[in-house]
């Protein structure tokens, strides 16, 4: 087999942003977007500091997140490692720009050019329609490897066989080969130099390694980087909120969370109580509204029924399966006021629910997402935000045959159950660590799933019990804080990884010394 | 614009010379005439020391020519006011109109004559990029040599942003313009400052790179982590402009802390003055007979010249000696059994001060540090040893010092570059291989070959065309508006000596002249081209004022910028990939351009020109033709004025001086020249060779990267420790400056010493900035320094977004970057606005934070603060370049000033 791989020689690396700029010429990258570029760190405290540079892009990974997460099969992966976009089939959901670890996917909604409305003639030419509203990142130049492979000369070897960026290194940092041929240049590089890949705790088993030292022997493992929640001066390394997800996204988790467990909700109480129809109206209503807002982010919303195109392995994909079923089940039962057509239904939103979690969990590059204990916590709070509703409709609307006391005793139960994994989540979430920005916005303020708001809920609730107007307030709080915590979750609390250095490389007779991992902490 | 379907592509040959460490060799790929990418010229893999690749700043071509920023007609200025504040209301003309206009002036200038009132050059010039425009200006040279007198002393950079000291006493010792390690065979380089990842060019980095892989150790001393700093194997974070003392505590501990035995001796006797006896007035001892210096031959007990055969010459010890001793102007003293040392002996006492203790608190940094480098370096040295280079045996001595702008130039350079160059003569690394090496010449003749240029000169060194210092030679005026012959023996008077002038009295007597020196006069006629001194100069703001008062301006314009603000023509040439031209490759060249190879390369156009853009050759034939020196034109272009001579033995492709001819005719007789000079006139390949294959070579012998083996061959010494020339020159131009009344320039005289005495350069720095604007210095705490960017160093390409793009990825770009610890003083956090504030001037940015820079020390990278240049002047980016102010007692004895100055930090804004 072969395995194409680059490798970076970090003792090499001057930072020059040479292959950058030759990626960009190479791929006619829009302003702002870089598919190759060289971050800048720096470690300690003065007077001892030291400096290296470190060349990023896609790692082509062996187990790509981005593969996995992409619902219209527009990723894929070949036999030989890479790992390519096909840009028709492509909806532009950005799903695997938040998935991937390494901030190496980008999308662009519309074309653009250097100076703002004035294309050059040369943007002109090469502009590609194609990839406007669609995910883009490093082909590793596949062209060129194909062409030149074709042309029977090496990639890695032969120039016009090799990715632009390794052409145009200046100081001779970086390199691409067969890991898989042991004879090859890349492999005798790994063997014979200390080395690691960025975030290998994730298990992506990403294709840049990295050259730190020259010294062979010693075979000790590498601690990993330690993290460094605020370091001076490496903003632009460290963890970001993410931008690919906004609001209309998370309109969909919060929506669609509050419909799916209204829907089954009602479901529930009319097993002691009459059907409230129009509660299972609006649930469907919810759930129609979250997805329509998703619809408009997308880059290219057209194209939306290649969303289905892969239930094997996307979450998202089953999500958009399991949201039809719940329409179709929902819809058809409603019309037809039949009860066994709407357990089918909340059957289908508890599907749906649970893969707008494991959509969230799948997502290998937010690390308040990947989080153990986040999709039981989205389905706790869907379910409790359905409740809430519920037990407002019911009180407002004084439905009759309606138990409201067994509704406030189950949503009581629901928030204590959001609240105790909310509590596991976090715990974990601190044990593991995480940027410092997404624990920020998650324990900040009050209208989240703290234990005094929650506390403050369940009182209400439980003197709801007597008073109708206790429990609509504490109904809607219990709503509303588990609005607010999704919002919270895609929108504000959800940095990214950022870039990590697991070892500042030896410069020559230097020695090589820990790295770090900027903007993370522990809480 | 519609994009075309199918586009027909193509690529051509061209080069890279935006910086001084060019020429890249590159390819250009067009699609239907439109160039889209540049990228490594492959076939120039096996010729090329860096194997072809092209540096970052040639990416940026393609928007460079396709920038819809370009200034794309001829411009004439209608609104005669001149001002920051005034807009010049250019109006579009026809090129007829622009050159008729321009011809106008220049013709009126001949007829008037070409020096004015004064003495000064009516015509004056000024280009960039340390001489690299000359591989973009065509054959403008050649029309610059048929006008005959211009005035080259406004500078835009050089001086105040260049090695100046290095330059000059670098010619002076080593044929060594600009200074390089070995860097393929060195072991250890003492780095102070040099930040050769960013402006080392593709050569530079790789071989740093590939001694890296190898092992090699770069300790960097600066007070800032640069990017040569990252790449390097320690970092000593000395303060600002405290460097002589580090280095002196270096030489002092070579020369007492270790055994004689580790230094070169043979090389200090035989290569170096170590052995001239110095007589009681300072000056060599000499043979009365033959007035040759004297040394001490232990194997006779007696005193012989310098130059006899089977000596054993004294380095230490006195003797009682008699001889003759020759002073300032041949003034002579007899001497008889006076008690002499020979220079060597005079260098141990002369250190002896300088101890690592003394320098520690100077520097900041530890006694033990500075001495542990010492070791280090001796370590390292490999005295003894030899390599063979070309099949020739040669001293192997693998250790180097580099010094970096601010480091060597400006007052304190005198100091470094001499500890430097003497710290290689101790253990014989001077040109040899693994050591310290010159790569290129500049003032010395001949340019292209630094072998050639080793002259005899007096007393067993290389002969140095100083400007004459002696009563009846020496200039009281200069052909330059900044006296460079008159107040600058080194600066020499070679076709680069003005750029190497004091360049920045060249300004500043426009504001107000200098007692005893001619009037300063304007020049009739400016050109500038490639260069915007309104925003690479200092005080910024004044140079803008004196250009806005210049008569008539002609700007070679890309896009509007700073300086072009104040022409009144503007000339859209052809760019970088627009133009035809030839240029010489290879041999050594500036910073670390170590070739194997040497010949021609071409830039064939990867473009027509946009708009009514001009081929610069074009433009340059139109003036000869329209100022009636067409035939002086072509015969400069003949002689090679355009860098190639058209005749040698055994072929003649002379232009007909008569005639005007073609871009293309010009440079395909230039072609076959190349041809025909490349293989020994069997050959005459013209312009189609050239494009087919971008550059013809030849192998360029490696044993002449190094100077010693033609100073073995003629026998010569390098004129060190001791600078007995220097002393003598300094004190004729003394007298001479003070026989006209000059006292304005006493200062300066102090550097002109036998071995350089430390001074206290930060007290100098705050004393007269306190002085001049009457300020207490302890309000300006902090030391602002620059460093190049390899993105944007000599590219003039501040207005290219692509280039802006990625330097973003690098640290320190677009602010100030500070001391957390130092920020927090000030409750400064991350991109917090802040006005940084000079005793002359400020500016504004946003504070970038890292640990690496002295809590003390400011750094602007690069040079912005534009207010005119389209995309560059909304990036508000602060640039140190107005903060520094122009002053004679900042300007030391070469001429040249450092990029520092005394600053205090006040916060405008919060982060945004």
């Amino acid at each position: 087999m072969t395995r194409w791989a680059i490798v970076a020689d970090l003792n090499r690396c001057v930072g020059c942003q040479t292959c950058t700029s030759a990626c960009k010429h190479a791929n006619a990258t829009a302003p702002g977007i870089q598919w190759r570029k060289v971050l800048d760190f720096e470690v300690g405290e003065f007077p001892d500091v030291s400096r290296a540079f470190l060349p990023v892009g896609c790692m082509h990974c062996d187990e790509p997140p981005c593969l996995d997460v992409c619902p219209s099969t527009a990723t894929g992966k070949r036999d030989d490692g890479i790992v390519t976009i096909d840009y028709d089939k492509c909806i532009g959901c950005a799903y695997c720009a938040v998935a991937c670890p390494y901030q190496a996917r980008f999308r662009v909604d519309a074309p653009s050019s250097a100076y703002k409305g004035r294309k050059m003639r040369h943007e002109v030419l090469r502009e590609d329609p194609t990839r406007i509203g669609v995910a883009q990142k490093c082909t590793l130049c596949i062209d060129r490897i194909d062409d030149g492979m074709a042309q029977g000369l090496t990639p890695g070897i032969d120039a016009e066989a090799t990715p632009a960026c390794v052409n145009s290194c200046i100081a001779g940092a970086l390199y691409m080969g067969d890991v898989d041929d042991q004879d090859s240049n890349v492999s005798k590089l790994l063997k014979e130099n200390r080395h690691f890949r960025m975030h290998e705790d994730l298990g992506t088993g990403p294709g840049i390694y990295y050259l730190y030292d020259g010294e062979i022997g010693d075979s000790s493992a590498i601690e990993p980087a330690p993290m460094v929640a605020e370091p001076a001066g490496l903003a632009a390394v460290s963890s970001q909120l993410q931008t690919s997800w906004d609001w209309r996204a998370a309109a969909n988790f919060t929506f669609g969370g509050t419909g799916t467990g209204l829907f089954a909700a009602t479901v529930l109480a009319a097993t002691f109580a009459p059907m409230l129809w129009v509660a299972q109206f609006l649930a469907m209503a919810f759930v129609g509204v979250g997805l329509f807002c998703v619809w408009l982010e997308i880059g290219r919303p057209w194209r939306f029924l290649n969303v289905f195109l892969h239930a094997k392995r996307s979450w998202m994909t089953r999500e958009a399966i399991a949201a039809g079923a719940f329409f179709a089940f929902g819809g058809l039962g409603w019309l037809l006021g039949s009860v066994p057509l709407a357990v089918l239904a909340v059957l289908s939103g508890f599907v749906f629910l649970y893969c707008q979690g494991r959509m969230l969990n799948a997502a290998k590059g937010i690390p308040a997402w990947r989080q153990k204990g986040v999709v039981s916590l989205l389905f706790s709070t869907g379910l409790t935000e359905g409740a809430g509703l519920l037990a407002i409709l019911v009180a407002i609307t004084g439905f009759e045959g309606s138990d409201l006391r067994i509704i406030t005793l189950m949503l009581i139960g629901l928030v204590a159950l959001r609240h105790i994994l909310w509590r596991s989540y976090r715990t974990a979430l601190g044990e593991v660590g995480a940027p410092l920005g997404t624990f920020n916005a998650l324990d900040r303020g009050y209208l989240n799933l703290s234990t005094v708001s929650q506390t403050v809920i369940l009182v209400l609730l439980v003197v709801g019990l007597f008073n109708p107007i206790a429990l609509i307030v504490a109904a809607a709080l219990a709503v509303v804080t588990g609005w607010a915590f999704k919002f919270t979750l895609i929108t504000k609390a959800a940095f990214n990884q950022g870039f990590a250095i697991e070892r500042m490389p030896a410069r020559g007779a230097g020695k090589s010394a820990t790295g770090i991992k900027p903007g993370w902490t522990t809480a | 614009m519609n994009k075309p379907a199918n586009p027909t592509k193509q690529s051509v040959s061209s080069y890279c010379y935006q910086c001084v460490a060019g020429p890249d060799l590159l390819k250009v790929d067009m699609a239907d005439g439109v160039p889209y990418q540049v990228r490594p010229n492959g076939s120039a893999e096996e010729i090329h020391p860096a194997g072809g690749k092209v540096c970052v700043k040639a990416f940026g071509l393609i928007q460079k020519t396709n920038n819809p920023n370009r200034i794309l007609t001829p411009m004439m200025r209608t609104n005669p006011k001149k001002g920051r504040n005034e807009d010049p209301k250019f109006e579009p003309v026809s090129w007829d109109v622009a050159l008729g206009e321009i011809a106008k002036k220049l013709n009126k200038a001949q007829a008037d004559g070409l020096n004015d009132a004064s003495g000064f050059p009516r015509v004056a010039a000024s280009f960039g990029g340390g001489g690299t425009p000359t591989a973009y200006m065509g054959t403008f040279p050649a029309f610059l040599a048929a006008w005959g007198s211009v005035d080259m002393s406004f500078g835009s950079g050089q001086g105040v942003k260049c090695y100046h000291s290095e330059h000059l006493y670098g010619e002076l010792w080593h044929r060594a313009f600009t200074v390089s390690p070995d860097t393929p065979l060195v072991n250890l380089v003492l780095s102070f400052g040099a930040n050769v990842e960013a402006s080392g060019g593709v050569c530079g980095v790789r071989r740093h790179a590939d001694a890296r892989a190898r092992g090699v150790k770069r300790i960097q001393v600066e007070p800032h982590l640069s990017v040569t700093g990252a790449c390097s194997a320690d970092w000593v974070p000395i303060k600002p402009k405290t460097d002589p003392a580090f280095m002196f505590a270096l030489v002092h501990v070579l020369l007492h802390e270790i055994p004689r035995t580790r230094l070169d001796i043979a090389f200090l006797k035989r290569r170096t003055s170590s052995p001239y006896l110095i007589a009681p007035n300072g000056f060599y001892l000499r043979d009365p007979a033959s007035k040759k210096p004297l040394i001490w031959d232990l194997k006779s007990s007696g005193t012989v010249p310098y130059d006899t055969a089977d000596t054993d010459p004294a380095l230490e010890g006195d003797f009682s000696v008699s001889g003759l001793e020759v002073g300032p102007d041949d003034v002579e003293w007899a001497h008889g059994e006076v008690t002499c040392q020979p220079a060597f002996g005079h260098l141990v006492a002369h250190v002896k001060p300088y101890s690592p203790e003394w320098a520690a608190d100077i520097c900041d940094v530890k006694a033990a540090r500075i001495r542990d480098t010492a070791m280090q370096y001796i370590d390292h040295a490999c005295v003894g040893e030899t390599i063979e280079i070309d099949g020739k045996t040669l001293p192997f001595r693998p250790v180097a010092i580099s010094l970096g702008k601010t480091v060597c130039n400006g007052w304190g350079g005198y100091e470094c570059v001499w500890a430097r160059t003497l710290m290689a003569c101790l253990i014989g690394g001077l040109e040899v291989p693994g050591g310290t090496l010159g790569t290129t010449v500049r003032l010395n003749r001949p340019a292209d070959n630094r072998w050639s240029s080793v002259v005899e000169g007096p007393d067993g060194f290389m002969n140095y065309p100083m400007n004459p210092t002696k009563k009846g030679e020496w200039h009281e005026s200069s052909a330059s508006r900044h006296a460079h012959q008159t107040l600058v023996p080194l600066a020499a008077n070679s076709p680069w000596s003005q750029a190497l002038g004091p360049t920045h009295l060249a300004w500043m007597m426009q504001k107000e002249g200098l007692d005893h020196l001619p009037v300063p006069t304007q020049p009739d006629v400016w050109f500038v081209y490639r260069t915007n001194p309104a925003i690479s100069f200092w005080d910024t703001d004044a140079v803008s004022d004196v250009m806005a008062n210049f008569p008539f301006t002609v700007c070679f314009a890309y896009t509007h910028d700073e300086t072009n603000h104040m022409a009144d023509i503007l000339l859209p040439e052809c760019t970088d990939l627009e133009g035809l031209q030839l240029i010489r490759i290879g041999g050594s060249k500036y910073v670390e351009q170590f070739w194997e190879h040497q010949g021609f390369a071409l830039r064939d156009p990867a473009s027509k020109p946009q708009g009514e853009a001009k081929d610069f050759t074009w433009i340059a034939t139109e003036l000869a033709n329209r100022t009636g020196l067409l035939e002086k034109y072509n015969s400069a272009i003949n002689k090679g004025a355009a860098g190639i001579r058209l005749f040698g033995q055994g072929y003649d492709f002379s232009l007909d001086p008569e005639q005007v001819h073609s871009v293309e005719d010009i440079w395909n007789n230039t072609c076959r020249a190349a041809s025909a000079e490349i293989t020994d006139g069997e050959e005459s390949q013209g312009l189609d060779y050239f494009r087919e294959n971008g550059f013809r070579t030849k192998p360029f012998p490696k044993e002449q990267w190094y100077l010693y083996p033609a100073m073995v061959e003629k026998d010569l010494r390098f004129e060190l420790p001791y600078q007995e020339r220097l002393l003598r020159i300094g004190q004729e131009l003394g007298a001479r400056l003070h026989e006209r009344g000059i006292t304005w320039w006493d200062r300066q005289l102090m550097e002109y010493e036998a071995m350089p005495h430390w001074q206290d350069l930060q007290g100098l720095w705050e004393t007269a900035l306190s002085d001049a604007y009457n300020i207490k210095i302890g309000d300006y705490p902090f030391w602002l320094l620059t460093a190049r960017s390899m993105q944007y160093s000599w590219g003039g390409n501040a207005g290219i977004q692509m280039i802006h793009e990625v330097a973003g990825n690098v640290a320190g770009h677009g602010g100030v970057l500070m001391n957390p610890a130092a920020a927090k003083t000030l409750g400064l956090a991350e991109g917090d606005q802040v006005e940084i504030s000079s005793p002359s001037g400020k500016t504004r940015g946003a504070v970038l934070l890292r640990q690496g820079i002295r809590p003390d020390t400011l750094l602007m990278i690069g040079q912005f603060d534009h207010w005119k240049t389209p995309f560059a002047k909304d990036l508000k980016t602060p640039s140190m370049n107005n903060l520094t102010p122009m002053m004679l007692e900042l300007t030391d004895a070469t001429g040249s000033g450092s990029d520092l100055v005394k600053v205090a930090v006040k916060k405008i804004g919060a982060a945004s």
